[in-house]
């Protein structure tokens, strides 16, 4: 059955975008943020990509999961091990990311100071409050996939668009 | 849950508060702020509606602040 939530907008935009654009104005601000956290240069992309799978592994985001982002680099050995929690193929900086993206969706109490002032002095203030917003809508954007029950259409991100 | 900021203000006098500290992205945060304004200010849900949807989130979440 067609989900009414993506019917309304000509074209071919992701499923997302669609569903978003029953509020134009909330897609587009929606949209400028999203892809302001990818881009921002306060965190490498490739950070920001490992932690955005393993929040999808966490909640069985399956629509998110097959979101394709080839140029973050992360190989399909490494997609493995984020599926199973196995953060030692990573290095320092990602290890310290992941640690708080493994805590965010479900156990957010159990962040540590310890946890935050090592992500704090890998990346800096700045880039530390970019990782924590990009770990809080990666979040976001899983459940709103889930809920929303869209599907899984295995599009490549390109930081143009929300896919 | 620490009981204190785990990141400073960036802004001058000011104590840290979720303004302050996320100033330390300001132009990330300013894309974020527009986000949450049309959240609030548009739309069909009515504003007394959102605010109790807000208020049972922080609820569930534990989030005294």
């Amino acid at each position: 059955m067609p989900n009414p939530l993506v019917n309304l907008v000509p074209g071919n935009p992701s499923a997302l975008e669609a569903a978003l654009a029953n509020r134009p104005e909330l897609l587009s601000h929606y949209r400028s943020f999203y892809l302001k956290l990818w881009h921002g240069g306060l965190v490498p992309v490739r950070v920001l990509e490992l932690c955005r799978l393993r929040i999808a592994f966490i909640h069985g985001a399956t629509a998110e999961l097959a979101v394709r982002h080839r140029q973050a680099g992360v190989a399909d050995l490494e997609r493995d091990a984020l599926a199973r929690m196995d953060f030692s193929v990573f290095s320092d900086a990602e290890q310290a990311a992941l640690t708080l993206a493994e805590l965010m969706p479900h156990q957010h109490h159990a962040i540590d100071d310890a946890q935050v002032d090592r992500v704090r002095q890998l990346f800096g203030e700045s880039g530390t409050v970019n990782l924590l917003a990009a770990l809080a809508f990666f979040d976001v954007t899983s459940r709103l996939k889930l809920v929303w029950a869209l599907p899984e259409e295995g599009l490549e991100f390109d930081g143009t668009k929300l896919v | 849950m620490s009981s204190k900021p785990r990141l400073s203000s960036a802004l001058d006098g000011q104590a840290p508060d979720f303004g302050s500290v996320t100033a330390h992205a300001a132009d990330l945060m300013g894309h974020f702020f527009a986000l949450y304004g049309e959240f609030w200010q548009n739309g069909v849900v009515a504003p007394q509606l959102k605010e109790l949807v807000r208020l049972r989130n922080a609820r569930v979440t534990d989030c005294g602040y």
